[in-house]
């Protein structure tokens, strides 16, 4: 089972060498708390190795889709909308 | 009595470094290299699940020690010949958030 990295840039790479901004660039980091997934590889760990300074990572089974991994991000509103018994009764049925 | 120059009297502004860091200071570099050590962790164990390994990562386990590990000396100080004692903090080290500098010439 292949599994995928979820990189996250968690500090910026300002004044640090070209490199290190080019491997950021390779890894798809456009700026601070972007978040990108790859799969485990060795040339893929090579890279992470290379800014581990300013990343965070996690091994997840799935790619998140880009909204997904922004509605993680989202509050919770702090109110749910009512409904009527029948219209919730027939949305149960139908899933 | 003379007037004795030195360099905060002699110029106008300027920017003083602290010699040492605050306990705060400390912490929060305590933290990092504590992060650095579980993004290593976390790439290592992905990669041995997978059946790889790589370079860097086992180059890194060989030379580096953990933040648990380390001697206060080296999370606080480096090396610096130039130095009385052979020893100047950390923060002297340009961007010193963001680079892992662990070890230190032996003896020193």
């Amino acid at each position: 089972m292949s599994s995928y990295f979820r990189i996250t840039l968690m500090r910026s790479a300002i004044g640090l060498p070209r490199r290190t901004h080019d491997v950021l660039k390779a890894l798809g980091l456009k700026k601070r708390m972007a978040t990108v997934f790859h799969p485990v590889s060795p040339s893929v760990a090579g890279n992470i190795m290379k800014v581990k300074e300013l990343v965070e990572v996690q091994e997840v089974d799935r790619r998140l889709t880009k909204q997904e991994v922004h509605l993680e991000r989202k509050p919770d509103p702090g109110y749910y909308v009512e409904k009527r018994s029948g219209t919730e009764m027939r949305e149960s049925r139908r899933a | 009595m003379m007037f004795k120059p030195s360099s905060p009297l002699f110029s106008g502004l300027l920017w003083k470094i602290p010699w040492r860091l605050s306990a705060p200071q400390k912490a929060r570099q305590r933290k990092r290299l504590r992060g650095v050590d579980r993004v290593v962790d976390t790439v290592s164990a992905a990669l041995e699940r997978n059946g790889y390994t790589t370079k860097s990562v086992e180059r890194w386990y060989k030379e580096m020690p953990r933040e648990e590990e380390m001697l206060p000396k080296d999370k606080y100080t480096l090396f610096d010949k130039k130095e009385k004692k052979y020893r100047k903090g950390i923060h002297k080290l340009p961007k010193w958030t963001r680079v892992s500098q662990r070890v230190n010439p032996p003896g020193f």
